[in-house]
């Protein structure tokens, strides 16, 4: 039966209400939770406060659950999910230069621009710096453009890599984030803020 | 016990179920086996020899023929227009344009009609459409339309008009029965069916 969209039982104007819902769906939980705060976002590096790997380690667990039970109650095929390309040198960088972004900033982008939409100024800036790095980035792109490609993948799996079902990676993704969960909360009596 | 930790023990359950299940249980097969009894008792794929000989004889261009026995057999003969498909590599990728597609209508042939028929419920548990099945086979066709009998003399005319047909067709496709001449099928090298396919649209990327 699924996925809706590339099977096209839901079409593309429908796809996009439906995306314009989800998202004004997905900001207003963000706001909701406080994740417009860029101190409570900083305080994941801090170690005060670990509610942000908290919700989307929790809400990547239970999309990878869905997926895999889905898969074998017949219900989607998984074949046909987009799998983002690996570029392994690219996303290194970027990984690095994104997390750098969070602790100075204290947003990641989503959550400033929900801090935008409530009148935060340095959410604005923020977004004025997101601006202007899209821009750097796609004006000098030729020059970026060898390092941009480089270590590319395809498709890829980290359960195809190592050659385990991807039952078995979900187990331990699992696993990986509970021990993760159970790390924040010793981080947040650790280091313990009352203010922020 | 707190709500927190029984989330975590249900979480980890979870991941124990999917770390045990076998991988990859959705259906390769579109059709169900009830679905598949349906169509094979409509048997709607099969068309019959002489509904060939009329497709070859009025160059319908929607017409394809697909060889599925074994390529030395192909060598040895072939119907007109036909490419070769062997049953062995019919779900190789290289051929997936051919049987996989909503242009052409295929007509799978062999020997008899097992081979063909075999074929065709393969394809058509995949869901693929437009692939039929030549009633008879190559047997089936030497036997009627290239040395098509006189039928006796007390037959109905319906049996005679078909007579008539296919000894024109046997002489179009060099048979015995020939004698009436109708101009030859020059049949072009059959070429893939130019299908657009629907890109696989890019899932915007996700994140925070």
């Amino acid at each position: 039966m699924g996925p809706l969209v590339p099977q096209e039982i839901i079409g593309a104007d429908w796809n996009l209400l439906i995306a314009f819902v989800i998202g004004i769906g997905f900001g207003f939980v963000l706001e909701q939770a406080g994740f417009s705060s860029s101190r409570k976002l900083a305080g994941m590096f801090y170690g005060y406060d670990t509610v942000v790997l908290k919700v989307f380690f929790t809400g990547a667990i239970t999309a990878m659950l869905g997926l895999l039970f889905f898969s074998l109650f017949g219900w989607i095929d998984l074949n046909l999910i987009y799998v983002n390309p690996t570029f392994l040198g690219s996303a290194i960088a970027g990984g690095v230069i994104m997390g750098a972004g969070f602790i100075i900033g204290g947003f990641c982008p989503g959550t400033s621009v929900c801090a935008a939409a409530i009148g935060k100024i340095d959410a604005m800036v923020f977004l004025g710096g997101i601006f202007l790095g899209i821009l750097f980035f796609a004006e000098g792109f030729p020059l970026l453009k060898d390092f941009y490609m480089s270590g590319s993948m395809g498709p890829l799996k980290v359960s195809d890599v190592f050659g385990i079902s991807g039952g078995v990676m979900a187990f331990l993704v699992i696993i990986a984030a509970l021990i993760m969960f159970k790390l924040g909360e010793l981080a947040e009596k650790r280091w313990p803020r009352e203010e922020y | 016990m707190s709500v927190k930790n029984i989330i975590f023990i249900g979480l980890l359950l979870l991941g124990v179920v999917i770390a045990m299940v076998p991988e990859n249980t959705t259906m390769p097969y579109k059709l169900t086996a009830e679905e598949m009894l349906v169509e094979v008792q409509g048997a709607a794929e099969m068309v019959t020899a002489d509904e060939v000989a009329h497709w070859l004889v009025s160059k319908d261009p929607s017409l394809q023929l697909i060889d599925v026995r074994t390529p030395d057999e192909f060598q040895k003969f072939h119907m007109e227009g036909a490419i070769n498909i062997p049953i062995s590599v019919i779900l190789k990728d290289e051929y997936r344009d051919y049987v996989d597609q909503g242009i052409r209508m295929n007509v799978m042939y062999s020997n008899g009609t097992i081979g063909s028929h075999q074929a065709w419920m393969i394809l058509r548990q995949l869901g693929f459409e437009n692939n039929y099945v030549m009633q008879g086979g190559l047997n089936y066709w030497f036997d009627t339309i290239m040395n098509p009998q006189k039928p006796a003399s007390t037959s109905p005319n319906e049996e005679f008009a078909k007579y008539d047909f296919r000894k024109a067709a046997s002489g179009v496709f060099g048979g015995g029965g020939g004698g009436v001449a109708l101009t030859a099928p020059t049949q072009t090298k059959a070429e893939k069916p130019k299908i657009k396919r629907k890109k696989k649209k890019k899932a915007p990327a996700g994140g925070c």
